[in-house]
Parts: C-alpha cells; structure tokens; sequence
C-alpha cells in the first residue's frame, strides 16, 4: 500500500505531460485535468498519512532500479499532503483566474511541474532525487513567475529569485557530494544510521563531516527561506501571477525547515550550526517584521512578512525545536495563502466601497497611529511576565517533565506571549470600557493559542520523530550553557521593557519626537526605507560584476 | 611528440586560454550553419583522441589553466548578446572541463559521451540561432525581444534547449557537472568550488539570454511561428537527451 507514494509523486507529472499534449485541442477545459489529477494525488496522500499516523513503519521504494528512492516517512508523507492540499487550493483558483491569460495551458503545465518537483523533494529517499528536485524548483518557479512574458519587471524579479535559489543548491550539492564520498551510497536512510552509529567517523578539512554538512544544509535552507542577506528576491517577487505567489508563500518558500527537519539526524551531532542557525533566524525575523511595519506597499509588506515567519521557523530549528518549525510551516503556509488568495477578492471590493470605519481600530491599524488614552501599563506589563510562567509550569505538570530543560521552548514561548500580549493589549484596548474585561480576555485568548500551539507542537513531536531519545538528543543539540542563555533571556527581557518605557513615554508626549532625538529617527527612518540598502549593495555588485565581463570582453576582441 | 607540444595541441580543441581563442576565431568567421554544426560535434572529439592517444601525463597545472579557462569565458559569457557568440563561449567554458574527467582516469567511451552530451544542446542552439537569423536577420538578445509571444513555440523550444545547455537536470549536461563536483570535492576542494562558481555564472548567462529573447511586446509584424516538424525534431532530440541523461547518471554516479 505505502508503494502508492510513487503514484502520488508521479501523477502531476502525468497530468503536466498531457496538458502539454492536448491543451491544443482540449483548449481551456485542459485546466479541469490538471485538477482531478491534483484532486486524485492528494486523496491518496491522505490515505497514505493516515497510514502514517497508525503506524506505518519507514520504507524506501527505488525508482526503476536505479540509485533514486522515495522514502515513506512521516515528515516525506505529512508534507506532501500539505503540499498537495495548498496546491490544490491554487489549482483550482486558478482555473477562473487565470482564464484570460494567453499561455493558459503552460501555466498548468508549470503548475503541475512545480507541484511533482516539490514531491519529488519531500519525498526524496536519496540525495540525487533531492539535489535534482531541490534545483528544479528554482528553474521552474522562475519561469512561474515570469508567466507575464510582456513584463520585464516580472522576469526581473524572477531572475533575482532564480539566482538566490542558485547560489542555494551550491552547497546543498557539496553537502551531497561530501556524504557521498563518505559514505559510498546516495541513500539517505543507510546514510543518517551511519551517522547515528558512528557521527565522528569521517573528517573534512580537519572539521567533523556533520558539522561541515550541517553547516552547508544551513546555508542552502537560508537561501530557500530567505533569510537576512538571501532575501531580497522574496519582497519583490510580487509581479509573478497571484496563485504563484500563494504557492510561493504557502509552499516553496518553507522548503528550508523542510531540508534541516531532513538532516536532523546531522544536526544533533552539530550543536554549534544550530546555535548560528538560531542567530540567523532571529535576525531574519527581527528585520523582516521591523522592514515589514515600514512598508507603504502593502505586497512588499506581506513579503517582509513571510520573512519574518521564515526568521522564526529557522530560528525554532535553531533551537532543537524541529517540529514546531514543520507545524510553523504548515500553520503560516495555510494563513498566508488564504491572505494571498483573498487580495483579488478584497480589491474588488474596496474598489466598490472601503467599507472601513474611521475608527480608533482603523487609525491604528491601517494609519499606524495609536489611541493617546491613558492605559493601565504596569498591570498589563506584569500580567505579561507572569503568564508565561503559569504556562510553563502547566507544561511542565501536562506535558513533559523536562520541559524546563528545553531552553529553546521556553525562549519562543516567551516571545510568542510577550509579542501577543502586546499586540492583543494594542488593539483591543481601544474599544475596551472595562478593563478588567480586557485583561481578563487577553489572557483567555493567549492561553489558548500558547496551550494549542505546545500541544500541537507536542502531537507533532510524537508523530515525526517517535523515538524520545533522538527528540532529548535534538533538543541537547541545541542547548547553550546557563549563563549564555541566562544572558540571552535577560537581553530579550531589557529590550522588550525599554520598548515599553520607550513607547510610554513616547505616548505621554503624543508622539512628537525632540528635536534632538529627531534627526536620529529620521535616519534610521531613511535606512529602513533603503531595505538597509542590500539590494542596492546587490545591484552595485551586479553591475561591477557585468562590467568586469564586458570590459574581458573587449580587450579580448569578443573572442 | 613531447608532452608539452602534445598538450598545446590538445588545448586547441580541449580549450585552454590562449588556445581557446582559435575556436572562436573558426566559430565567428563561419557562416554556414552546418559547418558550425559539425565544428561543434567534432572539435571537442579531436582533441579527446590526441590527448587518449598518446598516453600523456597531464600535470597539475594543466588542471588550473582548465579551470580558470572555464571560468574566464563563464564571466564573459555574462555580456554576450549575439547567440552563436555565446554557444561558442558555453562549448569553449565546458570543453575546458573535460580535463578533470580526463585525469581521473574515466574510460575513453564515458569521455567520448561527455563530450557529444556536451555538445548537442549547443548544436540545437545553433540550428536555432539560424533560425533567428533567417527570420529577423540576427540572432541578437536585446534587440527585437518579445519572442514568448510573437512566436511561441520557437521560444519554448529555445528556452529547453538553453536549460539543456546550462547544465539543469535532468539533462547530461548536469549530470557530467555533479560527476565532477563528486569526483573533486574530497581531493581538490577549490576546484570543486570553482566549478560551482562557474556552474552559477552559467545559470546567470543562460537566465540573461532567454530573458533578452523571449521577454516584451509582441512584434507587430506577423512572423512564422516553428512549425511541426521542426518541433518534433526538436522535442525528438531533447526527450533522447533527457533520457541519456537519466542513463548517464545511472552509470556515473
């Protein structure tokens, strides 16, 4: 039964090759194949995870006998049933919303292709398999989202996208090529026992192969999932058709916590990666939501948003938390593409009526100008510390006893409250009468998405990687020592506080800037706007680069 | 005949720079495109046969000289605009390659597959070039553009054949790339970096080419589409491709 992974793998192909055979003489209800062959993939997935979920053991089925696989494990099978189901949303939406373009039957085609590599890669038992789908999904989501071939602004973008994706795959095919010269086998199955049984068994350049390996895994997912230096392309990647960007932020862009969760058997064995890992992500996360709160553009400012949450799953990898990152994809990637899917809809109709209330809500939320009312700071200020603590301590009694000990828990706990709490303070306070009622509401409102999302994240847990050991050893992994981490929580604390004294203060004086301070604001306002000029620093090396190339040319008479 | 002068003769047609630049003087001063056609399929041939034939030891150097060839005409292969030009420079960029195989004591016959995997999709392209010219007087990116919708099916043919010739999977050309990376890695490192770095300039060439060609406004003036059987020619010879690079990489890795 588990055989039918290849079905399931294989059909987009199938459906792909036929729309590009008969789209000619079909014509536009080519595009309803595309969707039962879709439909018909992912019944089968579900069939297939719940097979998954009662236990179903891990097996490898080749390829026509040759070095490729598909693996059937619970991470490869959950996936591809995300996958399929997010695919199939945009399938269908498409049908009647792309119905005027002129290449209507090669976007299916596209689609479909796109739809097989990204199986293909969940799916991958082998390295070959997943360095080649890994790098068809960059090829092909370049021609996606170049789909208007009239726009070359479209097309230009999709180059940004396709060389981030490029420089990508680099180390992903050292990492392949390192293992396999190791380990004499592409599988990936016989490659992680080996590893598990003897990590320190092979030496690169004086370094342990699984951190050398790990460390090259990290860098392709950086560049997968945009994050801080690798990100350009996705802010700007907004000409490409709206279901190609619902896939690309529901899907593709989540390909990097896919390859860590992958490679987590290397990983437990590279406690200093994580670390850098968990650096990379805060930053990401950091600048992605601070580039996101200053765009005027709103599809910029839902790009910046995606790499926020990019920064935030890589950072829960960081921390030993794999899988709370696969549950962080899966959750954003059904939030941001309903966002991106419901654009047309809501467009359409603000172009009717904006329907939006001059209220206290809308000045803050769309003006970004908050209510001067005086509020009761300190209480909420000391209800937010003292939550998550009350949270720990139920996951302590419910969950695990050693819950304390997984640092990486507690410091996205933290911030997941500390971030919540503020926003939901920040926007309900405004049409609160009773402020007793508020408090008491936030804290509801909070206790069930903390307590959903540990509970969650612990069915997650137990369902990809049953063996409680390998899940103590993931979170070891990534444990750093007391007073590093005892640093680290109070950094994270003293922020978040100056950030309130700062904004009280700021609200006191009703945001009216000294003239001292002004000229500081307005900098750091002019850098932000400038992205932190990275793409310009890009563009500049594009240029020298290119000229460089034309200046060889020259002197070498073009020959 | 002495090593060095049997290596001098062999980097005529397994491009090492200066040598490399013969190539491309033959290259541009032809204009007949199936003399290109057989310049392309037997040039890289010659020079396997010289350099098996004579049982060289191949020093070290003639490995960096390979490598940094490669990856002086990948960079240069960045301002091209004319697209025989940059077939030239692609055949001279991976030709260069062949070097690496060479030393690693891979057998005559998987080299001679090398070197025609290599050199078909560069083929194509010539033919295609050809094309463009009878059609709108040259093959030029940049120039008339919009070619995704005043002829589509020449461009979607154009854009797989590039793919082809860039080393993208599932065709040879990739496979005889990770093959090299694989073979390198563990002994010579920096060659396998640059042979990444050169892979990326590649993909970088080959992504300004197509969007040169087919991105923009549709030509006003009504130009004949690719007809039928050129297309299953086309798709005829890419399908082999793909499935020779399927075998390929069965064998070689």
């Amino acid at each position: 039964m588990e055989r039918l992974i290849i079905v399931v793998a294989v059909l987009p192909l199938i459906s792909a090759l036929l729309i590009q055979l008969f789209a000619g003489r079909i014509g536009r209800s080519i595009a309803r194949l595309s969707v039962v062959f879709t439909t018909l993939s992912f019944l089968l997935s579900c069939v297939l995870l719940a097979l998954a979920l009662m236990g179903s053991e891990i097996q490898t089925f080749p390829l026509g006998g040759s070095v490729a696989a598909l693996l059937f494990d619970p991470l490869s099978i959950l996936l591809a049933t995300i996958i399929l189901g997010i695919s199939l949303i945009v399938h269908l939406y498409s049908v009647r919303y792309m119905a005027e373009e002129a290449a209507y039957g090669q976007f299916f085609v596209l689609l479909d292709l796109m739809t097989a590599a990204l199986l293909f890669m969940v799916l991958a038992g082998d390295l070959i398999t997943l360095v080649i789908s890994w790098y068809l999904v960059g090829v092909i989501l370049y021609f996606l989202l170049g789909q208007d071939t009239r726009s070359q602004t479209a097309y230009r973008f999709a180059f940004w996208t396709l060389i981030t994706y490029r420089i990508g795959d680099l180390p992903l095919i050292l990492a392949a090529a390192l293992l396999y010269n190791a380990y004499e086998t592409w599988s990936l199955t016989v490659i992680f026992d080996e590893i598990m049984a003897n990590p320190d068994a092979h030496q690169v350049l004086g370094l342990p192969l699984t951190q050398v390996v790990a460390g090259l895994i990290g860098f392709s997912a950086f560049a997968r999932s945009a994050q801080f230096l690798l990100h350009t392309w996705l802010p700007y990647t907004m000409d490409g058709p709206t279901p190609v960007s619902a896939l690309m932020h529901a899907g593709i862009v989540n390909a990097g916590g896919f390859l860590i969760n992958r490679f987590a058997p290397v990983f437990i064995h590279s406690g200093d990666v994580l670390n850098w890992i968990f650096i990379v992500g805060l930053v990401t996360a950091i600048f992605g939501s601070l580039l996101m709160l200053t765009q005027n553009d709103i599809k910029k400012a839902l790009g910046y948003s995606t790499m926020g949450q990019m920064g935030f799953m890589i950072m829960e990898c960081g921390v030993g938390a794999f899988s709370l990152a696969i549950y962080h994809m899966f959750a954003h990637g059904v939030f941001k593409g309903t966002m991106f899917l419901s654009a047309g809809g809501v467009i359409n109709h603000a172009r009717q009526d904006d329907g939006i209330p001059k209220d206290e809500l809308y000045t803050f939320a769309v003006e970004k100008r908050p209510n001067k009312a005086s509020q009761p700071w300190l209480l909420m200020a000391a209800v937010t510390l003292a939550v998550p603590l009350v949270i720990l301590v139920f996951a302590h009694l419910l969950i695990a006893q050693d819950y304390f000990h997984k640092q990486g828990a507690i410091v996205l706990l933290f911030f997941g409250w500390v971030t919540g709490a503020q926003l939901i303070f920040a926007t309900y306070r405004m049409r609160a009468q009773n402020i007793w009622r508020l408090v008491g509401l936030s804290i509801l409102s909070l206790l069930v998405v903390v307590l959903g999302y540990v509970f969650i994240s612990h069915a997650f847990d137990l369902f990809l990687y049953p063996d409680p050991e390998f899940r103590a050893q993931l979170y070891s992994a990534a444990t750093i020592d007391l007073l590093r981490f005892d640093v680290l929580v109070g950094v994270v604390t003293l922020t978040v506080v100056a950030g309130w004294v700062i904004t009280y203060f700021g609200e006191r004086r009703g945001y009216y800037p000294r003239q001292k301070s002004k000229r500081l604001w307005l900098n750091f306002y002019a850098l932000i706007s400038r992205e932190f000029y990275v793409s310009d620093i890009y563009t500049r090396l594009t240029r020298i680069i290119l000229s460089i190339s034309g200046r060889l040319n020259v002197w070498l008479r073009w020959l | 005949m002495p090593d060095f002068l049997t290596i001098l003769l062999a980097s005529i047609f397994l491009p090492l720079f200066p040598m490399s630049m013969i190539f491309n003087i033959i290259l541009d001063k032809i204009k007949q495109c199936w003399l290109r056609v057989l310049l392309i399929i037997f040039w890289p041939l010659i020079g396997l046969l010289i350099v098996l034939n004579s049982n060289l030891d191949i020093p070290d150097w003639v490995l960096t000289v390979a490598l940094s060839t490669s990856f002086l005409y990948s960079l240069r292969m960045l301002t091209l605009r004319e697209v025989n030009q940059w077939s030239g420079f692609l055949a001279t960029s991976f030709w260069g390659l062949l070097w690496l195989p060479i030393t690693q004591g891979v057998s005559a016959d998987l080299l001679y597959w090398f070197a025609i995997s290599i050199s078909t999709p560069l083929v194509l392209l010539v033919l295609l070039s050809a094309d463009l010219e009878k059609r709108f007087g040259a093959a030029y990116t940049g120039l008339y553009g919009g070619l995704a919708r005043t002829i589509p099916r020449y461009a979607g043919v154009l854009v797989i054949v590039v793919i082809a010739a860039i080393a993208t999977p599932l065709f040879p050309t990739f496979f005889i790339m990770l093959d090299m990376v694989v073979e390198t890695v563990s002994n010579k490192p920096v060659a396998a970096l640059t042979l990444l770095f050169i892979w990326l300039l590649w993909s970088w060439a080959g992504a300004r080419l197509i969007q040169g060609l087919i991105v923009g406004r549709a030509s006003k003036n009504k130009i004949a589409d690719m007809n039928l059987n050129s297309i299953s020619f086309y798709s005829i010879v890419l399908i082999v491709l793909i499935g020779s690079g399927v075998y390929l990489g069965g064998v070689i890795l």
